[in-house]
């Protein structure tokens, strides 16, 4: 849900919006009587997005209280970060910025660790020597494995993964943190 | 009816391959991925009901060939290679030439412009992982462009020689040290397959980046890898199976036609 009264802001804020892909309800209101009175009949909304100018900071521990557990975002001229559980977005900001606060608060654009078991432990560490630049011959001695073991796994992480090129699979390990980018051979 | 429907799907791929009198219009609407082989031949918009035979002959361009091209293009199974190899050289040439001038100036760019707006509109933690992507793409274009331009430069002219050669029925004892010397089989060992690292980029992006904000570019990104990668595939196959089986032929011609002149 998204409050606001100012045109400028409300496009704005609907164009980041539609940037993240995220859906919305947009309500157009004046003043903060109207507000409290929208949010007594949608409580149950999950986000609210609301813009400094439609209420000061009393206004906004009530709202908190109407709407409970819902997380409030405010764009605010003087505020950023979070403020008493609510979660300020400076208008101040760069676009990337602004971008990246909405998607934290939306949690969205998780960069989480996700449970990688693609790849076995020990694919993982053939690939990340193959990443580091090393040759089977290489990888074979400072593992302790004889070539031809080298070469099986290469091959079965090449079709896990469905990637082929060194390049790629260094491409991957630096996604995963196997290895720094400054170490990788690319 | 919906059985219907597929049986009339089916009738239409029946009706393939597109013919001389196949309007034009219709073959876009068959298959809209010709858009860009089309417009390869030069032929532009706004050609009415006039069939491939209509228009090509408007522009002087040979109809067969660019039905065999677009038939190949539009149906794998489709690859009268035989036929192929008979058209002259300087025609499949100048084809290959507008393709790669097409990846290098058309497809390079938009797809490089697709990864920069989704630098642009990425969060801070994502935007390291454009930034790779951003790498391997530039390392990518290098490759591809080292391999293109060896191809513009040495290798069609070398073909372009030997055509004209053979045509004029003079073969310069230069031509022969180079044929002994390169021949086109040293050409084709080390014809390196550029569609495999595009390959990779797209299972990168498809099973490995995190989600991007950006999702409607990042789609768009991953749709014109795709047609990139079959473009080039459909181009090598005409360059190895039909344009370097051809020089083979023409290489043999005139190393026989020079034992009889000396």
């Amino acid at each position: 849900m998204l409050f606001t009264n100012n045109i400028i802001k409300s496009l704005g804020i609907k164009t980041m919006l539609s940037v993240i892909g995220f859906k919305y309800e947009i309500f157009d209101i004046d003043n903060y009587i109207e507000l409290k009175d929208l949010l007594l009949e949608h409580a149950e909304k999950l986000h609210l997005i609301v813009s400094d100018e439609l209420c000061n900071e009393d206004d906004l521990t009530e709202i908190q209280k109407i709407v409970l557990n819902s997380p409030i975002l405010v764009f605010s001229d003087s505020q950023s970060g979070w403020v008493n559980g609510i979660f300020y977005v400076s208008l101040k900001n760069s676009q990337r910025e602004i971008l990246s606060k909405i998607d934290y608060f939306f949690q969205k654009d998780s960069t989480k660790k996700q449970e990688n078991s693609i790849i076995s432990e020990r694919e993982k560490d053939i690939l990340t020597q193959v990443a580091l630049g090393l040759s089977n011959k290489e990888i074979a001695e400072k593992l302790f494995i004889s070539i031809n073991t080298v070469i099986t796994h290469r091959k079965n992480i090449t079709e896990k993964l469905g990637i082929k090129t060194i390049a790629g699979l260094t491409i991957y390990a630096i996604l995963n943190n196997y290895i720094n980018p400054e170490n990788g051979n690319l | 009816m919906f059985q219907n429907k597929i049986n009339d799907d089916k009738q239409m791929k029946k009706k393939l391959p597109f013919i001389p009198d196949t309007m034009l219009a219709d073959i876009i609407h068959a298959d809209y991925q010709l858009i860009p082989v089309i417009g390869r031949f030069g032929i532009e918009f706004g050609f009415g009901n006039k069939t491939v035979k209509e228009v090509c002959h408007e522009k002087g361009i040979n109809v067969l060939f660019v039905l065999d091209i677009i038939n190949s293009y539009h149906d794998d199974d489709y690859f009268p290679k035989e036929r192929l190899q008979q058209y002259p050289a300087s025609l499949i040439i100048d084809y290959l030439s507008r393709t790669h001038n097409y990846y290098l100036s058309d497809k390079v760019p938009e797809i490089q412009d697709y990864i920069a707006e989704m630098e642009l509109n990425v969060s801070l933690n994502n935007l390291k992982n454009i930034k790779l992507l951003d790498k391997f793409f530039a390392d990518y274009i290098k490759e591809l462009s080292r391999h293109l331009n060896y191809e513009d430069d040495v290798i069609f002219p070398y073909i372009k020689d030997l055509e004209s050669s053979l045509n004029m029925k003079f073969v310069s004892n230069a031509l022969i040290k180079k044929i002994k010397k390169e021949p086109i089989d040293q050409f084709e060992k080390n014809h390196d397959n550029i569609e495999v690292k595009l390959s990779d980029l797209k299972n990168l992006i498809i099973k490995f980046l995190p989600p991007v904000l950006c999702a409607s570019t990042c789609q768009k990104l991953l749709i014109e890898l795709f047609r990139l990668e079959s473009d080039i595939n459909n181009h090598s196959r005409i360059e190895e199976k039909v344009l370097i089986q051809k020089v083979k032929q023409l290489e043999k011609e005139i190393l026989k036609q020079g034992e009889t002149t000396t």
